[in-house]
């Protein structure tokens, strides 16, 4: 038991990570119709700026929300220098293009900091509480909490104020939001801008948990799954699906996988059951493609054709 | 116009196997690499190109054909039988692949693809007696038809024969009612209905065909490896062959073959500049740069390719005779590339 | 613009097939992951090219002929090592070939045989190491296997009796998990082995694997792994509240960037160690040195160590060699390279300056003697005597 609920904490704290990059993907595919390969390589930059500004000795919040604003900058910078251009493009171009972002921003990475995994600067305290036989770093906490936090606050922002009530609108009908005077490549670029940012912030709470390596972009590739899982259009379902995801995937790790393996070693000849958690969000995915293509939370007809 | 394209394709054909003989084992393995990579760029040009579906699924598929043909040529079977057998289980899976298809579009779809790469590398680890888990499956040369393939040189010209049939074959199959459906599909899944076209049927038969050629291409990739391992059939490698097509050009036939060229040896090319220079330690981080800015520049300032600079560049050279501007091939993708390229 | 594109292209093209020239007597070619997921140990690269290029500064190359040393970057991509390995034996004519990745030699074992080249591989791989089938591969040390061997044998001397293996899901990891496992060494040695766990090799959060681990109460747990795992392992091992001490990993897991990031949560953790630090008091490192005073060295840790090693290794051979010749290169490229490997073979008491106790060479391996290091406060210190794992 207390094993399980050790791996539950564990897992939302990753799976609060992934619903923050997942949030981003939606809302730049509800605003422009493109699923943005290049979510994970935000991520990975924006652990990138705030180690550069971490070490150049900006406090913590400060650096932090430097780098989500740096983000911001390369979110807009992107839709404005990249995907403006293609807006006739067909999807597989837009697509591509993308995944051409991943690839320069790895190789950028690669060239400037190396190839090795760096020390993360503690952005949290040192220390750890233990309840119950649970054992948690502040790390952990604090990383979950505000993973958790923003995507809420995200949520209601979208839900609640101007901003993003046009952002909705823009999303939902653009010629209709055209008409009544929204202006809606702006806020394109605004959403890109957002998405970026709350990639940023992921990338940077995955940083102080995981160390700094250009492995933080592969973390983009989950995501694809989650947002499927969630509903492509739908940012609760993001981010439910990423929380989800996150315990599942550590209770393969923990329970899961030793319990087959017990089952598998004692009856076959069979060993090992490899990284099981790798596939299964696929196999989740998979799942719901066949069961129920619009998500979890997603709306029939949503896909777009 | 026909036997013009015959007699083209003959001599690239030619070229690139004098080139094998002429350079060395070396250059032989640099020929073969890019004919490989020509098939498999052929095959993913056919769904991408022509049937409009977006596929990441290309590196597994690749992996499949290379753990099929090494398991039936280990066990004594013909190079040709090999490659037909590897070419059939490859375009069973790939039809496989195909079914969400059937239900999802575009974007759901090609994520889709996503997870069927991820479950097949999991399965070249897990399935251990057929693919050797991740040690992978040590590979020996077969023979074709009977002869053995003795030399680097002589396996890069069964690599170029392979791609010249396979090059006439898709070209062939695009001037057929079965080729012309695929476009329609590609242009509106709509419009192809209510010309009476059975959509799912004409998806499936371009995720076979072009699961039947990556088969093929994949079992050649094993000869030549002589090893089939799960890691060298990753999303890397689908993005590898997505780079391909949209470098040489989505939907023409030169398109994949120069965009199999250029992908194959662009890395080698950036690594002798350095050399020469002295930097090739520097480029090595680089080169990666090189590879995904001029992705990204292709796609939004020539998203025809390169292969439609060829004909054009002959047409500056030659305005006498603008009958040579079609010279070097099919444009049929133009309907793809104009999406793209006609913008204000 | 477009005919500038295709100029380059056309360039770069002209520029790749260009046959080399260069003035020297003799090519050595090595490849490593200059760039790619295991960059962190790739200091063993430099090593031996700079043994090479230490030889050219200040002897005159190997029995006066000037060695021309190849560095090229593999990427940890098999097919990119595949096509260097045919530059360097038939474009480039190296006499002398040091490879990266096991998966690489793996594949190259028969083409290694039938091209007639020796082989030095980075890789520990048993399956490489049969001087009877492959007379052409070479390693530098005690394989996976052995090294795993001298960690059971002293958690047997210390008394402890619960094992857990961890390995990546890689043919690194995985193999000589596999080996040692099923050859019931364990058992034999009185040990328990409670559990092998599985990773991905690039996975950035092992916590779920950790508190499995945790939930065997082991005494040990070896880790089958590199630097870049055993970096994520301690630290996810100080999450669920597993102490660095119970960890010990090969020989890769000697990196400095283990303490330096990890800090406390490091100390206690122990590596197999078969070579010399960088910068311990030994001979060789005054010819390191020397050599420093006048070049940049890329990365000053123990894999330097080895790839100079493996330097000196290829060189007394090949030094042979051409005393074998009457002090030159035979102009036969193919009778040279048998000659090297059989003088390789050939190797009795070669002096390391002290890397590694004399290297004999009668069963590829070198050395097969390793010590036990452990990270005492933020550096790794030798705890013990040399032990041999035959």
């Amino acid at each position: 038991m207390t094993l399980a609920l050790q791996l539950a904490v564990a897992g939302l704290a990753t799976g609060s990570v992934y619903a923050l990059i997942a949030l981003g993907i939606v809302l730049i595919y509800k605003c422009s119709g493109v699923v943005n390969f290049a979510q994970g390589a935000y991520a990975m930059l924006g652990a990138y700026a705030s180690y550069v500004l971490l070490s150049a000795g900006l406090p913590a919040v400060l650096a932090v929300l430097a780098s989500m604003g740096v983000m911001a900058g390369v979110g807009a910078l992107t839709e404005r220098l990249v995907l403006r251009p293609m807006l006739k493009a067909p999807v597989v171009a837009v697509m591509m293009v993308t995944l051409g972002l991943l690839i320069c921003a790895r190789a950028a990475c690669l060239a400037v900091f190396g190839p090795d995994q760096i020390a993360f600067p503690p952005v949290f305290p040192e220390g750890a509480v233990s309840a119950g036989g649970i054992f948690v770093t502040y790390n952990y906490i604090a990383a979950g909490i505000l993973a958790a936090v923003l995507s809420l606050g995200f949520l209601l922002f979208y839900a609640r104020t101007p901003m993003g009530l046009m952002q909705r609108c823009a999303a939902d009908n653009s010629r209709a939001a055209l008409a009544i005077g929204i202006h809606v490549s702006n806020q394109v670029s605004a959403a890109w801008a957002m998405s970026a940012a709350l990639a940023g912030l992921a990338g940077t709470l995955l940083a102080t948990l995981n160390g700094l390596s250009l492995g933080l972009a592969d973390i983009g590739m989950v995501a694809f799954p989650v947002v499927v899982v969630g509903g492509l259009s739908s940012l609760e379902g993001a981010l439910v699906a990423g929380l989800v995801l996150g315990v599942l995937q550590s209770f393969t790790d923990g329970l899961l996988t030793p319990a087959l393996e017990d089952v598998l070693r004692a009856n076959t000849g069979i060993y090992s059951v490899g990284a099981l958690q790798q596939v299964l969000p696929y196999a989740l995915l998979v799942l719901m493609l066949l069961l129920r293509p619009q998500g979890l939370f997603g709306r029939r007809g949503a896909e777009r054709i | 116009m026909s036997t013009r394209r015959l007699l083209l394709a003959l001599a690239v054909a030619a070229v690139l196997i004098a080139l094998s003989l002429l350079l060395g084992r070396f250059g032989a393995y640099l020929v073969r690499a890019v004919a490989i990579a020509g098939i498999g760029a052929l095959s993913l040009n056919l769904l991408i190109g022509y049937c409009g579906q977006i596929s990441f699924a290309q590196g597994a598929l690749l992996g499949v054909g290379a753990y099929v043909a090494g398991n039936l040529g280990n066990a004594g079977a013909d190079g040709v039988l090999a490659l037909l057998g590897a070419g059939a289980a490859t375009a069973a899976i790939g039809a496989l692949i195909g079914l969400p298809a059937l239900r999802l579009r575009g974007l759901y779809f090609a994520i889709a693809t996503l997870a069927a790469q991820a479950i097949l590398e999991y399965l070249f680890k897990m399935l251990e007696p057929f693919t050797g888990g991740v040690s992978g499956l040590v590979i020996r040369q077969p023979a074709f038809f009977g002869l053995p393939v003795a030399s680097d040189q002589v396996s890069a010209a069964v690599s170029v024969l392979v791609l010249l049939i396979t090059w006439l074959a898709l070209t062939r199959l695009t001037r057929t009612n079965l080729g012309r459906a695929f476009l329609v599909v590609r242009e509106s899944e709509v419009v192809a209905k209510g010309m009476g076209l059975d959509v799912a049927r004409t998806k499936a038969w371009a995720f076979a065909i072009s699961g039947f050629v990556a088969g093929v291409a994949g079992g050649l990739i094993g000869f030549a490896a002589r090893l089939a391992s799960p890691e060298a059939f990753t999303l890397d490698l689908s993005a590898d062959y997505i780079a391909m097509i949209i470098v040489g050009g989505l939907g023409s036939w030169a398109g994949p073959l120069v965009g199999a060229a250029f992908v194959v040896l662009l890395p080698e090319a950036i690594q002798r500049v350095g050399e020469a220079f002295d930097i090739a330690n520097l480029l090595s981080a680089l080169r990666e740069l090189a590879f995904g800015l001029l992705i990204i520049l292709f796609l939004i300032f020539e998203p025809r390719g390169l292969s439609s600079l060829l004909p054009r560049l002959r047409w500056t050279q030659r305005r006498q005779t603008p009958g040579a501007a079609t010279g070097f091939g099919e444009r049929a993708g133009a309907a793809v590339a104009t999406k793209g390229g006609e913008r204000p | 613009m477009k005919k500038i594109m295709l100029g380059a292209l056309l360039a770069a093209g002209v520029a790749a097939w260009a046959a080399p020239s260069r003035a020297a007597d003799l090519t050595v070619c090595a490849w490593g992951t200059i760039t790619g997921p295991d960059a962190l140990v790739n200091g063993m690269a430099y090593g031996t090219r700079d043994y090479f290029e230490f030889l050219n500064q200040t002897r005159g190359g190997i029995a006066g002929n000037k060695v021309n040393t190849l560095l090229l970057d593999g990427r940890y991509k098999l097919d990119e090592e595949l096509k260097i390995y045919r530059r360097c034996v038939d474009q480039e004519n190296a006499v002398y070939v040091n490879g990266w990745s096991t998966g690489s030699v793996n594949a190259l074992k028969d083409q290694i045989s039938g091209d007639g080249v020796p082989f030095m591989t980075d890789s520990f791989a048993s399956q490489v190491l049969d001087p009877e089938k492959l007379p052409f591969i070479f390693m530098a040390g005690p394989t996976y296997e052995q090294q795993m061997i001298i960690a059971l044998r002293d958690l047997k001397q210390k008394g402890g009796k619960r094992v857990v293996l961890m390995h990546a899901d890689n043919e690194y990891g995985r193999g000589p998990v596999n080996v040692v496992r099923q050859s019931g060494i364990v058992q034999k040695l009185g040990l328990e082995l409670v559990d092998t766990v599985e990773f991905r090799y690039d996975a950035q959060d092992l916590t779920g694997q950790l508190l499995r681990v945790k939930s065997r109460n082991p005494d040990m747990v070896y880790i089958q792994s590199s630097a870049p795992q055993a970096l994520v392992t301690l630290r996810d091992a100080a999450k669920v509240g597993l102490p660095a001490r119970l960890f010990i990993g090969n020989m890769y897991d000697i990196s400095p960037t283990i303490p330096e990031q990890l800090g406390p949560a490091a100390e206690g953790f122990r590596a197999i160690q078969i070579y010399a630090q960088f910068g311990e008091e030994i001979p060789a490192m005054k010819d390191i040195e020397a050599f420093r005073a006048k070049n940049k060295i890329a990365k000053e840790d123990i894999y330097y160590m080895k790839g100079w090693l493996q330097g000196t290794a290829m060189s007394a051979a090949i030094s042979n060699a051409i005393q074998k010749s009457g002090g030159k290169v035979p102009s036969d490229l193919k009778a040279f390279r048998k000659l090297v490997r059989d003088e390789m073979e050939a190797l009795r008491d070669v002096n390391t300056g002290g890397i590694t106790p004399p290297l004999n060479y009668a069963d590829h391996q070198g050395s097969t003697q390793a010590r036990i290091a452990e990270i005492k406060d933020g550096k790794y210190v030798v705890a013990g005597e040399w032990i041999d794992a035959r």
